[in-house]
């Protein structure tokens, strides 16, 4: 179980600080944790492992957005629990406030509290479910409301839904209000690749999620199914969606949540396409480096590929870099990394990078290469090729109208040089 | 400021800021809070709480203002009550008196109409922790769990958990409710009861089976965060109720191993290939370490356990649980899926375990936070199962944005399962990772090549090329001196090489040569050494190498004096070993060769070169003497047999140690950290519940349970007479007479004052004693004591009771209390063939080293026959190695246990003493040791003794004072009412109160120093109108913790009669609070 839960801002600085057992935690652990931030990766939290063993405490943290999740126990529990645990108050806290950061959370600190005291109890998650929070304490652009919405799982619970329905399905609200009778779905891939120092393509997979938007009234029952199911190599879903339709018949079948959730996520392996190339060169001798980068669209999924963005860590022991490219910005940021800024690649010319590294007094060749990260996004398809098929709202007093979208964008895609 | 306007306009200014309270944030001292607190208005309150809310964000103490905060509580006003909630939740242990205030409210609130205020009060009682109340919130727990709204019925679940140690007595109440919950028809309740049982009754499985099948079918549509404690439970249960599965993972291969040579963590050749064995860590060792009870045999007996506990998979139960898990696989939560993919790690029949495979591999990718932890465990499962993986190696290949941490690990994995299809792949891989710019992860991918070479000896003669590449590379570059870490990477490619190489020396003597011959290109001295020994230990072998000695011999004496002192003693040995394998035709000139290089040795400015110069020269003399070979020394022929093993003796092929893996349960925070964190507890023993009984006792499950607050050893090892019941009379007969000390009356109470001898008895200190309070009493007083009870007393009262109120510091001297050792039994006759072994903590200190505790072992030989070589000897690098990583730090050298000499016979029925030092790795977990005996080896488990891992730190009242205060919050732990009866004296009824109250302190000092080693700083006495009160009666004790020398304060506070039972406060304050936490659970183990 956890003891405590603090949010710590990018300088260390504690921001809130929840304590869940009656064995107070002292936020001297903060400082401990933070010393070593420090030591072992520079400042930077995201560079440090989720679970850390301090002298008092076993440590469970996360990094979203400038804002470290920290939690302590001291006693044994599944490690993953508790980091889950964090990035669902993350997660939760993102969706409450618009956004994440320092500032947003101090300005909304009574609010964060409201929901830690109520997403975990004597160290344990007690309501995680954002549809259930969500009535209990009223998101802050309804404050006004708050004193009469917190009425929470009130005694007419039970009147409107017989059958004690209500408990079967904690994710969905009972009573949706204002519901446009609509449902969006969104199919969201990452299609990971990492292509060698030799050019070749290693590895190259799509990593999809389906996000529904869903504002339907009463208690709705949706079927999803997919045309080409069995191109997914792995998914897990939402707790919402029914296993065993899904394992005879590989068809969704569930009643969704009232608002936007992930309704499952995917991965589809063994991918032979990407759609651009990059191809990166380094050459050094007698104390310079080459360095051209060319990019490119390989194949053509049949919509602007937008975005683009190439971006690599300057090599160590560089005295000076004069990048140019004949088209987009090249960047240099403080941290020592290269960002080239293409957007969508022209139709006239092919974009390239190319200048020169000094390096180091009495260093004639770079020892260690570079890997380009590469950022593109591509709306409208979704490279997998997955498609949906088709999807049937039932338990609705009229047809609800549906909507389809999809996009794929980089995630993990390396180009080593 | 906007607080203080009236209640239309704060009405507005609610409506207007409430979006954003950054300003209550950024100022929250700008207005007077206690007057806000006060008014009348809600919107003032709300400002007010939300102002405290913000001090408490930033560190500030606000619990002064803890009683006008309370009475808010009864407040209509649902956000005026939630922040007091919050409020009072923060402080409540810190004001236990005040918080007492809201107690009639929650009692109120528990009968709203509205289900939420009801779950409010309940989980604010529950939370506020306050012993008086625990009874009542007992009460309206049970209420709450029949209440109609399913919420409420949680929150009495959750309240359950909070309840358990304040009412530890009221185990089989607590118990009834979870069994009501679990009965509950909907999922939220049912899994909060599973948590409540968890914390309540985690050993009492048998309420499990009442609900198993429901249960099972609940788990897919509880809440994730129960689903990973209810699948735990069941997994627990399973195995408890019907053993392992029969074709399982744990189980099967059985037949394999029994043929085979009884080191069943050798992995066996002929594990069967087609069920993914083969790894490095064999499922007997998996066995071991996941069921405590046989952690500490190395063979035998847990296989026959093994073997007969078993079932199938027909098993309707197993057969429903990995039926309701297995959805789960494709749950969101990467904490339920690892929680699932372990019930079928260690259930399901063999070849239905590939199916976590995918689940967990993709875990990797959907949750990144969690991706580390997974990988420890898939580390696990790999070295278990390599050819489950092998396919998926794709999933390991490294990205860029990859912590180092995670990059050792994905290698790590990334060896284990490399086989021939996938290894030019890997390969391919690796070489990609040497231009990574992070050197120590390049060093580890080097170091991965020669495993997977010496795995996979397809691709030796490709490694070799691509690291001897990287040495010429490297070599050519680290000259520059630019960067850290480079030479790491050199030196790694080198002894990379040197693994790969020494599997077949000829074959590979070209490399050989290629690397001798680029040693004058190499500054690094490490480097140097490395191709030095390559070179001296494979200079006769194959045909190329003998060609280049002489010009390689020649160059190291040239560079001889030019070398740091490391490489010149390499050198120096590279030289023996040529001359003794030196052919006839070279014989004179290597001659002079070495003796040029023994010369300049003789001479070194460093006495190890000296010194191994000048053993060279004795041991070598027919080598190194320009007489020829007529000219032989006395005993030229026993040195060159000598020179021959030192420097020849064939290298003993360093087996990778199996055992050294730290393996817990797949998903468990010790996992994660690699030591047993506290409360871990291994699965139960297969098949040991029994169901004729609704409440089982047996030793598994106590231990699990006690285990479960972090003492597991003490409770089953401290109560000796208990243990060696079973032996009947005779063995208590020679229990006495190990016992040097009979149980006599001893001095109770030395005063500490020079007027006063020592050695007086009791009874006459008793008298002085009170000489003393009344002539000086307030010498003798503790000023703090002393205001508190002037500040209660009234004045006239003083004098009438300062004879008997006393309340005096009394130094007991520590001799005073007889330290009696408990005797543990290390191994008992009957499994050892008439050798009995008892051991007793002694409160020596080791001379060799800090670390070590000493132990002394009574050795006794029960049978008619004389009992020949007898030693103790420790499971060197056994698996049970846990120790805790600040634990281990520093004390690396020190050995786990030190020799001792053995006895070489023993006569029937003599009793030999023997005092053992020994380094325990756990404060917790036994020591695995062996007994040798008549040529036998009987295991055996040195349970440690927390109490005896510290040693007294002798310091006055007013150091201990500082020192305590300097070690507050964090580092200070405290238990609350550990009730104690003490012994009912016959005579204590006619005793002086003060008499009794001396009973009381002598009692309890006796307990605390009788069985640990601390030091008796004071005792204070208490100030007292009722006769037999006891409250102020104080202890405190000092000692240290050696490894460290950190203080560890231990201080125990009474309240109560001395006549009833006792209500005790332990604290102890140390800055290693992990050991604090556990010193604490043991004292006050020793003191109930």
């Amino acid at each position: 179980m956890l003891q405590c839960i603090f949010i710590l801002s990018d300088s260390g600085e504690v921001i809130v600080e929840k304590q869940m057992v009656g064995h107070r935690v002292d936020r001297a652990i903060c400082g401990w944790f933070w010393d070593y931030v420090l030591a072992n990766a520079a400042g930077d939290p995201s560079k440090i492992l989720q679970v850390v063993v301090s002298p008092t405490h076993y440590l469970f943290q996360i990094y979203r957005n400038g804002v470290t999740f920290l939690a302590c126990t001291q006693v044994e529990m599944p490690p993953l629990m508790a980091i889950e645990f964090l990035s669902r108050v993350a997660d939760v806290l993102t969706d409450y406030l618009g956004d994440l950061n320092e500032d947003i959370i101090k300005d909304n600190f009574v609010i964060v509290y409201q929901i830690l005291d109520e997403m975990m109890d004597n160290g344990f998650p007690l309501t995680t479910e954002p549809n259930i929070l969500k009535e209990l304490i009223a998101p802050p652009n309804i404050v006004n409301k708050m004193l009469n919405v917190v009425t929470g799982k009130s005694s007419t619970l039970g009147s409107k839904l017989p059958d004690a329905a209500a408990s079967f399905v904690p994710w969905r609200t009972t009573v949706v209000k204002d519901a446009s009778n609509e449902v969006y779905v969104n199919i969201v891939e990452e299609l990971d690749a990492c292509v060698n120092r030799e050019g070749v393509l290693v590895k190259c997979e799509a990593y999809g999620e389906i996000q529904v938007n869903c504002s339907l009234p009463g208690v709705p029952e949706l079927t999803m199914s997919f045309a080409n199911p069995t191109i997914m190599n792995d998914f897990t879903f939402h707790p919402c969606v029914r296993f065993r339709p899904w394992e005879s018949d590989q068809v969704l079948s569930f009643v969704p949540p009232d608002g936007q959730f992930k309704l499952m996520s995917y991965r589809v392996k063994k991918l032979k396409k990407t759609p651009i190339y990059v191809k990166p060169q380094l050459t050094s001798d007698s104390g310079n480096c080459r360095v051209s980068v060319m990019v490119g669209i390989r194949n053509d999924p049949g919509k602007p590929i937008d975005s683009i963005t190439v971006q690599f860590q300057l090599p160590p022991l560089i005295v000076s870099a004069d990048l140019t490219a004949n088209y987009g910005t090249v960047d240099i940021l403080a941290d020592k990394t290269c960002l080239w800024t293409i957007g969508q690649i022209p139709k006239d010319k092919a974009p390239a990078l190319s200048g020169n590294l000094r390096l180091e007094e009495g260093l004639a060749q770079l020892h260690t290469m570079p890997t380009f990260q590469v950022k593109f996004k591509i709306m409208g398809v979704a490279l997998s090729g997955l498609q949906i098929d088709k999807l049937d709202v039932k338990n609705t007093p009229s047809a609800p109208y549906k909507g389809f979208r999809a996009q794929t964008q980089a995630g993990k895609y390396e180009v080593r040089s | 400021m906007f607080g203080l306007q009236s209640s239309g306009a704060a009405a507005s200014w609610v409506v207007g800021r409430m979006g954003t309270d950054a300003h209550l944030y950024d100022d929250p001292d700008d207005a007077s809070i206690p007057a806000l607190l006060d008014s009348r208005f809600d919107a003032d309150k709300v400002d007010a709480l939300k102002r405290l809310l913000a001090l408490i964000a930033q560190g500030v103490d606000v619990a002064h203002l803890f009683p006008q905060v309370v009475k808010n509580v009864a407040s209509q006003s649902l956000e005026v009550k939630k922040l007091v909630y919050l409020y009072l939740l923060h402080y409540a242990d810190k004001r236990q008196n005040e918080a007492l205030l809201s107690v009639n409210i929650f009692q109120k609130d528990l009968s709203d109409i509205n289900p939420l205020v009801r779950a409010w009060a309940l989980r604010t009682m529950a939370g506020i922790r306050l012993h008086v109340v625990a009874p009542l919130v007992l009460v309206a727990v049970k209420k709450c769990a029949r209440d109609p709204s399913a919420y409420v019925r949680k929150c009495a679940a959750y309240a359950l958990c909070k309840l358990c140690d304040l009412l530890p007595d009221q185990a089989m109440a607590l118990e009834e409710i979870v069994d009501i919950l679990f009965g509950d028809n909907s999922p939220g309740v049912v899994g909060a009861a599973a948590l409540a049982f968890k914390t309540v009754c985690p050993s009492c499985l048998a309420l499990v089976s009442k609900h198993f099948r429901k249960l099972c079918e609940t788990l897919p549509d509880i809440e994730e965060w129960t689903q990973i404690i209810l699948i735990e439970i069941l997994l627990r249960y399973v195995i408890a109720r019907h053993g392992f599965v029969k074709d399982s993972l744990l189980s099967a291969e059985i037949q394999g191993i029994n043929d085979s040579d009884p080191v069943a963590s050798m992995p066996t050749q002929h594990d069967s290939a087609g069920n993914g064995f083969c790894g490095t860590i064999s499922n007997i060792m998996l066995f071991r370490h996941y069921i405590e009870e046989f952690s500490g045999f190395p063979d035998g007996e847990g296989d026959s356990l093994r073997l007969s506990s078993v079932t199938t998979s027909g098993n309707n139960d197993v057969a429903i649980l990995l039926k309701c898990t297995s959805p789960l696989l494709w749950s969101r939560n990467s904490g339920v899926i690892l929680a699932a993919a372990s019930v079928h790690w260690i259930m399901a029949p063999i070849g239905d375990v590939k199916r976590i495979i995918g689940p967990v591999l993709f875990t990797l990718r959907s949750s990144p936070d969690a991706a580390h932890v997974m990988l420890g465990n898939i580390l696990v499962f790999a070295k278990t199962m390599p050819l489950l993986f092998a396919p998926f190696y794709e999933e390991f290949f490294i990205n860029a944005s990859d912590p180092y941490q995670t990059r050792a690990l994905k290698l790590e994995i990334l060896t284990t399962i490399a086989t021939e299809p996938s290894i030019q792949a890997i390969f391919e891989e690796f070489q990609d990772y040497i231009k990574d710019p992070d050197r120590k992860f390049v060093a580890d991918t080097v170091a991965a090549i020669a495993l997977c070479a010496q795995k996979l000896p397809s691709i030796a003669t490709t490694c070799l090329e691509g690291l001897l590449a990287l040495v010429f590379y490297e070599s050519s570059m680290s000259n520059s001196g630019h960067f850290d870490g480079e030479d790491a990477v050199l030196v790694q490619a080198i002894m990379s090489i040197k693994a790969i190489v020494k599997v077949n020396p000829v074959s590979y003597e070209k490399v050989i040569v290629r690397l001798v011959r680029s040693v004058d290109k190499i500054k690094e001295p490490v480097a140097r050494c490395l191709i030095i020994w390559i070179f001296g230990e494979y200079n006769f072998m194959g045909n190329l190498i003998p060609k280049i000695v002489p010009a390689v011999l020649k160059y190291l004496a040239w560079t001889f004096t030019a070398d740091v002192v490391e490489t010149k003693l390499q050198i120096l040995n590279a030289s023996a070993k040529v001359i003794m394998h030196c052919p006839e035709e070279h014989m004179e000139e290597f001659k002079r060769i070495v003796a040029y290089v023994i010369e300049l040795a003789t001479y070194d400015l460093n006495y190890d070169v000296r010194d191994r110069a000048r053993l060279l020269s004795r041991l070598l003399p027919c080598y190194t003497t320009h007489l020829g070979p007529s000219h032989h020394p006395p005993n030229g022929d026993i040195c060159k047999e000598l020179a021959y093993h030192i420097f020849d003796g064939k290298l003993q092929p360093s087996s990778p140690s199996t055992n050294n893996y730290r393996i817990y349960l797949p998903g468990s925070l010790s996992q994660a950290v690699l030591h047993a964190a506290p409360g871990y507890t291994p699965l139960p023993k297969p098949q040991s519940m029994e169901l004729s009984h609704n409440k089982i006792i047996e030793p598994t499950r106590s231990n699990n349970s006690v285990a479960e607050s972090g003492s597991s050893i003490y409770e089953s090892s401290s109560v000796y007479d208990s243990e060696s019941e079973g032996d009947g009379l005779s063995d208590r007969g020679t229990d006495a007479s190990l016992h040097h000390q009979d149980n006599q009356d001893v001095p109770l109470v030395h005063i500490y004052d020079t007027s006063i001898q020592k050695g007086q008895t009791g009874q006459n200190a008793e008298e002085n004693f009170a000489d003393l309070i009344s002539t000086d009493l307030t010498e003798l007083m503790s000023k703090s004591a002393l205001e508190s009870w002037l500040a209660e007393a009234p004045a006239d009262t003083l004098v009438q009771n300062s004879l008997q109120a006393s309340s005096a510091r009394v130094a007991f001297t520590n001799h005073s209390f007889e330290r009696k050792p408990k005797l543990h039994t290390l191994l008992d006759s009957s499994d050892s063939n008439g050798l009995r072994v008892l051991y007793a903590f002694s409160s020596e200190v080791s001379p060799r080293s800090r670390i070590l505790v000493c132990v002394d072992l009574y050795l006794e030989n029960v049978t008619t026959q004389q009992l020949t070589d007898i030693a103790i000897k420790s499971e060197e690098a056994s698996s049970g190695v846990d120790s805790i990583g600040q634990t281990s730090e520093g004390s690396v050298s020190v050995p786990t246990i030190v020799p001792v000499e053995g006895i070489h016979s023993l006569a029937p029925q003599q009793t030999e003493k023997m005092v053992l030092e020994v380094h325990f790795h756990h404060h917790l977990l036994p020591l695995k040791l062996s007994v040798l005996c008549n040529g036998k080896i009987h295991p055996a488990k040195l349970h440690p003794d927390i109490a005896y891992f510290v040693r007294p730190l002798p310091m006055d009242l007013n150091a201990f004072l500082c020192k305590e205060n300097q070690l507050r919050g964090m580092f200070e732990y405290a238990r609350r009412s550990v009730k104690i009866h003490l012994v009912q004296y016959d005579h204590l009824d006619k005793l002086e109160h003060s008499d009794k109250n001396l009973q009381v302190a002598h009692s309890v000092a006796s307990k605390i120093l009788g069985n640990t080693n601390v030091h008796l700083v004071s005792m204070d006495m208490p100030v007292t109108f009722n006769v037999d009160d006891t409250s102020g009666l104080c202890w405190r004790f000092s000692s240290e913790i050696p490894s460290t020398s950190k203080p560890c304060l231990i201080t125990i506070l009474a309240e109560g009669h001395a006549s009833g039972p006792l209500d005790l406060t332990v604290k102890v304050n140390s800055e290693d609070t992990v050991f604090a936490l556990n010193l604490l659970n043991r004292v006050v183990a020793i003191i109930e």
